[in-house]
């Protein structure tokens, strides 16, 4: 059966020391923050079940720059709770941008 | 700083999630270090456990620094600039103490090529700084001339009287004679030591000092501190995990094994602990994998309710669980059902023997009949390979024992249909296993029985064999077994340039042999001499 996704498009700006982090690195670092804030997580279905997110652009290692990427949550949540409860949950260097509801 | 131009630079920014970085001023200034790569150093546990005992000390000041890789150290080398913390990029020689890790003894050119890096001086003798050294490491002796204080055993309960000494004590002397009263410290300046025939001696030199050291374990390992602000590194590390001990020791006997002796007596965590550990360490990490950790988790009293009340923890959560030293008999047993809602189940089994008596002989308690009729559950687990371990170089060993490792591994390929990835060790009379006073076999008994062993194994696609090199397993047993005297082998061989001695690629005998030929060390000596005592008995 599948699950309601409601997917949330945030843009994070990545500056100082997280400029060294590669997008690999950057699923760990938002899975991880995700994880932390206890926010609804959507998993993929089946046997090896993982944080689902995509991101809509790349950043090359050691540039300062702005991403995107969409997460997904089991509930319909708003954007601002999502940054809200996010926030503190990110390295310094990563900061939140841009929070909306992805159509 | 632009850290771009190293491979993964991730590793070296220091800014990992539950960092502590405190104000230096008006602080003791300790860092602490695992004499190998970052990824390495940041999967083990002790240096955890201890980054965080020394840090809860408000007056200390505890960062950590690992061995660069080769390109980070030209950089290092190149421009003179001096190895850096990874906190707050305080140069080495800064910190009032560095204290080591040393928990494997293929480590010893790593920790010297840390200090050179930092542009501390390599001898003991020639420094004003403390250099402390602890973990897994045995004997202490083949280090001696570099190290000023050994720490033997678990650290937990002496932090306190160490930082105490360190807050009333500047000057570096009246320090090293305070620690070496205390319990656990061993100064080796404060002792002679050397053979003299047969006996190796220890004679004092400073009255007041311990003798014999005794190794010190923790009293209280049910409330025993655990690193619940479990550090979270962003890039990928060797044990990707949260690692929640849950016992300490080991209850078995096996004749070979060094840990059962090092972490002594067993000692178990009860679940309320385990669990309140586990909860506060997801809390604080959001880390999708953890392992319930200890020498063999099987002996675990109430593994059954454990698992259950992990499982029930981390369901929805979707956090991987593994039980990395569940022996195999649980695994297909009492215990099968409740790992098939466990992600990742693995099946790593120690046989050490292939045939009965000599597994007996070497105390190995395991039921392996089970093993082989385990094709099905197998497949419910969704395990479709194993790894297996062996040990050779018994002295009572016979040719049948060695070729029955071949006839076992067909047996059970064909029975399971596994993929059996095999790895073949050496035996090394490790100090304070049961077995320490056995001689080590010669090299060229033990090439022959790796021939033997070769020559019945099968060669097929779904079993992978590698067997350990005969050289590189002799140098670990004069390196942990040495006296006093290898420390000017081990100098003599970092200047010729050995480096990163555990990785085989790296591991280089010419360099130790013609060390050890300058330095007139015998190794033959070290590994077949039948003496009275050893290197190592000023430990208690
Ligand atoms: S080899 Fe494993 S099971 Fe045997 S004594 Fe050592 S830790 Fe225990």
């Amino acid at each position: 059966m599948d699950i309601q996704k409601y997917p949330i498009k945030v843009t994070l700006h990545k500056r100082g020391e997280m400029i060294y982090f590669s997008q690999l690195d950057m699923v760990r670092i938002l899975e991880r923050a995700l994880r932390r804030a206890g926010l609804p997580i959507y998993f993929t279905q089946g046997f090896n079940p993982h944080v689902k997110l995509s991101f809509l652009n790349g950043l090359k290692l050691g540039v300062d720059g702005s991403l995107e990427v969409v997460l997904y949550f089991t509930q319909k949540i708003e954007p601002d709770s999502v940054r809200q409860k996010l926030i503190p949950q990110l390295p310094e260097g990563l900061d939140i941008i841009g929070c909306e509801v992805k159509n | 700083m632009n850290f771009a131009q190293f491979q993964k630079p991730q590793r070296y920014i220091g800014n990992e999630w539950n960092v502590v970085k405190k104000d230096h001023a008006g602080r003791i200034k300790i860092c602490l270090s695992y004499p190998d790569t970052y990824e390495i150093g940041m999967s083990n546990l002790g240096l955890r456990i201890i980054y965080s005992l020394l840090n809860d000390f408000d007056d200390v000041v505890c960062e950590r620094v690992f061995l660069p890789d080769d390109d980070f150290a030209a950089f290092f080398r190149n421009s003179q600039a001096p190895l850096f913390s990874l906190e707050t990029k305080t140069a080495l020689k800064d910190f009032e103490v560095i204290g080591f890790n040393l928990s494997c003894e293929l480590n010893l050119t790593n920790f010297l090529d840390i200090l050179s890096l930092g542009g501390i001086p390599l001898l003991a003798a020639e420094r004003e700084k403390v250099i402390i050294v602890g973990g897994g490491i045995a004997n202490p002796e083949p280090v001696a001339d570099f190290v000023d204080v050994f720490f033997m055993g678990e650290f937990e309960d002496s932090a306190a009287a160490f930082v105490e000494v360190l807050r009333k004590v500047k000057d570096k002397e009246e320090r090293l004679k305070a620690l070496a009263q205390i319990d656990g410290f061993y100064v080796p300046k404060f002792y002679a030591a050397g053979f003299n025939g047969a006996k190796y001696s220890f004679e004092k030199k400073y009255a007041a000092a311990n003798f014999p050291i005794r190794r010190m374990f923790v009293k209280d390992f049910n409330n025993a501190p655990h690193p619940d602000k479990w550090l979270v590194p962003y890039g990928q590390i060797v044990h990707d995990r949260v690692q929640v001990e849950i016992a300490r020791g080991c209850p078995n006997a096996c004749v070979f094994c060094q840990a059962r002796a090092v972490y002594r007596p067993y000692r178990e965590r009860s679940i309320p602990a385990i669990m309140d550990i586990l909860r506060k360490s997801y809390e604080n990490s959001g880390y999708e994998e953890f392992t319930l950790l200890a020498l063999s988790v099987s002996n675990y009293s109430h593994i059954e309710e454990l698992i259950d009340e992990s499982i029930d923890y981390f369901k929805d959560k979707k956090v991987g669980l593994s039980l990395p030293s569940l022996r195999v008999d649980d695994i297909l047993g009492r215990l099968h059902s409740k790992l098939s809602s466990i992600k990742n189940s693995s099946l790593t089994v120690a046989v050490e023997a292939a045939r009965d008596c000599l597994r007996d002989k070497l105390n190995k308690k395991i039921d392996l009949a089970k093993l082989f009729e385990a094709g099905q559950i197998l497949r419910a687990l969704k395990i479709r390979k194993a790894k297996l371990y062996f040990m050779f170089g018994f002295s009572d060993e016979t040719d049948e024992d060695l070729a029955a490792i071949g006839k076992f591994l067909h047996e059970l390929s064909y029975k399971t249909r596994l993929n059996l990835n095999v790895s073949i060790n050496v035996f090394v009379p490790k100090p304070f296993s049961l077995w320490e006073g056995e001689k080590m076999d010669s090299e060229e008994t033990l090439l022959n029985k790796r021939q033997i062993i070769l020559n019945h194994a099968p060669a097929v696609r779904y079993i992978d064999i590698s067997i350990s090199s005969i050289k590189k397993s002799i140098f670990e047993g004069i390196v942990s077994r040495a006296d006093r005297s290898f420390s000017r082998v081990l100098l003599n061989a970092y200047r010729k340039g050995a480096r990163r001695d555990s990785s085989s690629e790296r591991f280089n005998w010419d360099i130790w042999e013609a060390a050890m030929k300058e330095e007139g060390f015998d190794w033959h000596f070290c590994l077949e001499a039948k003496t009275e005592n050893h290197p190592w008995n000023i430990i208690e």
